[in-house]
Order: C-alpha cells, then sequence, then structure tokens
C-alpha cells in the first residue's frame, strides 16, 4: 500500500466521520413534537415549536377533545367525561409528561428525546 | 488499475462489515402498545427482531390485562365469569363458591397479606362504595356513624381448591390486582424470551433488561407539582409502584378525600403525600407501597426493612425521606 492509498482511505474516513456526525446533529436537533393517540393509534402530530397560540381538535370516545398549544407546552382545553381529570391537568412541557384522558380513550405525550424512560406518578 | 482494484477491494470490505455489523447488532426494533383497562392507561414497550411474534405478544397480553380487569372487577358483572362483583351480588344458594383460579390466588396472596399488616385489607368492599358513592356526587363526606355501621361486613373465607364460602363478601383488590398482573405479564414476556421490556400501568412500572443502554431510568413524579420530579430511578429488572392520594380524590371544603382508606379511621389515609417503593416483584411492589402509605413513615421506615425493597416518602410538610439504601437506585 503506497502513500496515495494512504491518503484515499483517510478521505474516504474523514468524509464518513463528517456525515455521520452531520446526522448526530440533525437528529439532535429536529423539532419537538406532542403526539396524540386515540386508543392504540397515532391520530395528530403537533409541532410544538409554533410560535403563538394553536388550537386543535381530535375525536375522543365521549366526543371532540380540545387540545391547545402556547410556547412549546400543550394542554386538553376541553373534552366530556364525569371527572374532567385530564382537562384539569393543565400545561405539559416535558418528554415525560403524558395527559392521558382515560374515558376518552386519548393520550398526549411529549416526542421523547429519550432521556427518561418512564415516569411512575 | 492495480491501485483502484485495492482501493475498490478496501470499500467492499468496508461495506461488508458494515453490512455484517449492522444484521447483528441493530435488528432488533422497539414496538409499543396503548391499552385501557383496570381504570388504567397501559403503557408497554418491547424490543424484538419478529414482526409477527409481536403481534402475538400484543394479543396475549391485552388478553390477560381484560381477563384480570373481569375477574376483579366489582362494578359489573360478565356472562361466563365469576368475578368479585357476583362473589358479593350472586343469588345462588350454595354454600360455597368455585372461582377462576386465578382470581382465587390473588385472593389468597392478598389474604396472606392482611396477616402481615392488619390495614391491607380487601374487605373493605362497603366502605369504599359509601366513599366512592360522595366522590362520583362530587359533593359532602359521610358521617362516622354512616361508616362504623357498614364496617363488619362479610370475611372472605377460602377453603382451597378454588373455592370459597358463599358468604357475599364486598370486596376490592384495588390495591393488589394492577401490581399482580403486571408481574403476570412481565413473567409471561421473560417466558418467550422476551427480556427488554417496560411496562407502566399507572403507577406500577416494571421493567425488565435495557436495550442499547446501561439502565432504564424511570421518574418519580411529585405529589404536589404535576410535571416535576421527585428523582429518577436508574436500573433493570425491577419494578417502581407509586401509592398517593393526588390521582384519584375529590376536594370538599378545603380538604381533599383519596381513595385509599385507613382501616382504624374508615377515613382516607393522611400520614404523608405520597410514597413510591422499589422491589423486583411487581404485586410486592404494589402491596408494599398501599401498606407503607397506610403507616407512618418512621413505621414505614422499620417496616421495609424486613423486605429487599426500598422506598422513597414524600411528607404532609413536603420533606422527601429515604430508605437506607435507595440512593443505590439513584
Amino acid at each position: 500500500m503506497n502513500n496515495s492509498d494512504l491518503k484515499l482511505i483517510g478521505f474516504i474516513m474523514l468524509v464518513v466521520t463528517i456525515m455521520f456526525g452531520l446526522l448526530l446533529v440533525f437528529k439532535n436537533s429536529s423539532s419537538k413534537n406532542a403526539l396524540v393517540y386515540y386508543e392504540d393509534n397515532l391520530v395528530l402530530t403537533i409541532d410544538l415549536n409554533l410560535s403563538g397560540e394553536h388550537e386543535y381538535k381530535v375525536m375522543g370516545y365521549n366526543g371532540e377533545v380540545i387540545i391547545k398549544t402556547k410556547d412549546s407546552k400543550i394542554k386538553v382545553e376541553e373534552e366530556n367525561s364525569p371527572l374532567n381529570i385530564c382537562s384539569k391537568q393543565g400545561w405539559i412541557k416535558n418528554s415525560y409528561d403524558v395527559i392521558v384522558c382515560l374515558p376518552n380513550k386519548i393520550v398526549i405525550k411529549i416526542e421523547d428525546k429519550e432521556e427518561i424512560d418512564t415516569v411512575v406518578r | 488499475m492495480k491501485k483502484y482494484f485495492k482501493i475498490g477491494l478496501i470499500l467492499l470490505l468496508v461495506l461488508i462489515v458494515c453490512t455484517v455489523a449492522y444484521i447483528f447488532f441493530d435488528r432488533k426494533k422497539e414496538y409499543t402498545k396503548n391499552l385501557y383497562y383496570m381504570d388504567t392507561y397501559i403503557y408497554i414497550k418491547i424490543y424484538e427482531t419478529n414482526k409477527a411474534k409481536v403481534e402475538k405478544v400484543f394479543k396475549d397480553i391485552n388478553q390477560m390485562y381484560k381477563e384480570y380487569h373481569e375477574l376483579t372487577d366489582r362494578y359489573n358483572h360478565y356472562d361466563g365469569i365469576t368475578n368479585l362483583y357476583d362473589i358479593y351480588h350472586n343469588g345462588f344458594d350454595s354454600e360455597t363458591l368455585t372461582l377462576d383460579s386465578r382470581l382465587y390466588e390473588i385472593l389468597e396472596y392478598a389474604k396472606d397479606w392482611s396477616k402481615k399488616y392488619y390495614k391491607l385489607n380487601i374487605e373493605l368492599g362497603n366502605i369504599i362504595d359509601i366513599w366512592k358513592k360522595y366522590r362520583d356526587n362530587k359533593e359532602g363526606i359521610p358521617t362516622v356513624k354512616e361508616l362504623q355501621q357498614n364496617k363488619n361486613g362479610a370475611k372472605l373465607v377460602l377453603l382451597g381448591d378454588n373455592k370459597i364460602v358463599n358468604n357475599h363478601p364486598n370486596l376490592d383488590l384495588g390495591s393488589i390486582a394492577k401490581g399482580y398482573v403486571t408481574e403476570k405479564v412481565g413473567q409471561y414476556l421473560e417466558s418467550i424470551g422476551i427480556k427488554e421490556y417496560l411496562i407502566n400501568a399507572g403507577g406500577n412500572v416494571k421493567v425488565g433488561d435495557s436495550y442499547n443502554k446501561e439502565y432504564y431510568k424511570i421518574g418519580i413524579q411529585s405529589p404536589v407539582d404535576n410535571g416535576e420530579l421527585l428523582t429518577i430511578a436508574k436500573g433493570e429488572n425491577i419494578s417502581v409502584v407509586t401509592s398517593g392520594g393526588y390521582e384519584r380524590n375529590y376536594e370538599y371544603n378545603g380538604i381533599i378525600y383519596h381513595h385509599i382508606i385507613d382501616s382504624d379511621t374508615l377515613f382516607p389515609s393522611n400520614y404523608m403525600k405520597g410514597v413510591t417503593v422499589i422491589t423486583k416483584d411487581s404485586a410486592l411492589g404494589d402491596i408494599l407501597s398501599t401498606s407503607l402509605f397506610l403507616m407512618s413513615v418512621d413505621d414505614g421506615q422499620e417496616f421495609i426493612k424486613k423486605y429487599d425493597a426500598e422506598a422513597i416518602w414524600y411528607t404532609n410538610d413536603n420533606k422527601i425521606i429515604r430508605s437506607e439504601r435507595f440512593n443505590n437506585y439513584e
């Protein structure tokens, strides 16, 4: 193996390293999303990086569930259930937070950044 | 020409090594499932290679939670099974009832436990029903007299061979059932070779081996501030179970009344805001966390020493207290 071979191999390795680095950077800077599930199905993905207030509607078991977002936070504004536990919960913002509307079979999660696996409550 | 051949060969080699590495090191994928049983949102995550196997596994787990849900349901009757509702309400004139062996086993397990700690009592159904009536109406609280008059319900009598005396005891397995089934589901997963899993069944977390990292990180939520964590428990093959009065409750005259009843006072237990137990077995974890919630923090610190378990308490005056070796998990 002569000198130019080594240079080429070095060059290839450099390119691979840079691409890998770029991949990592892009993966980490990916936007913060909230995922809305009905039963076991993902029904809505909400971009939490949007500025200002936004309102979304999904159908739950007992009818419409109104979801609000503001400054990377999300909450359930209105839903129909006996105790209204999930609309009373208020804003969530962390990846490990979750809103559960049990009577409506709606779950809202903030996309995992893999920092914490789950939360016991 | 020879030079390019050499480089080509090196690139091919790199490609082969990468492919082999990819196949061997990144075969498992993460699969998740949401279930709703036992008045709880249940989240399951497993790591597997075989997609067909995953579908069967999730179907089986759904069936397990569904069947245990029906067996331990005290508010509804289901055709073809004898559950807690039927034990209390049945109109049979037979002297004994034969139960599904799974229900009998939980009852036996719970009854055994009430001998170790008397407040872990599954025979408080009458009292729980009274509190539930007030909670559903979101108004008022029962009088001491109303509670006292109803406290002496029928006792559960186990006869062996899945038989009990048909004396209509009003039973409640709320303190045990979720942890018990979650343990069974974990054992099932391990028995079919799925060692890497996470189950979160509302206050009951059970994890197996971790995948692609050192350990699982399980956040323990603060009982006072939604979204804040008391601490993060780190580990593999452990169960983390919380008992607290801050999830299922109602407020009357500025006082919060929750669902875990102290058999001495017949009122919701008021020793602390919450307690979380870490132990191997999720059924034991559920029982221990309920037991600790029903005794003073001081008594609990002594009590927990008898078990291979650690606990963290959140006191009424917002102090955090840890058992001796809790920090092994932090």
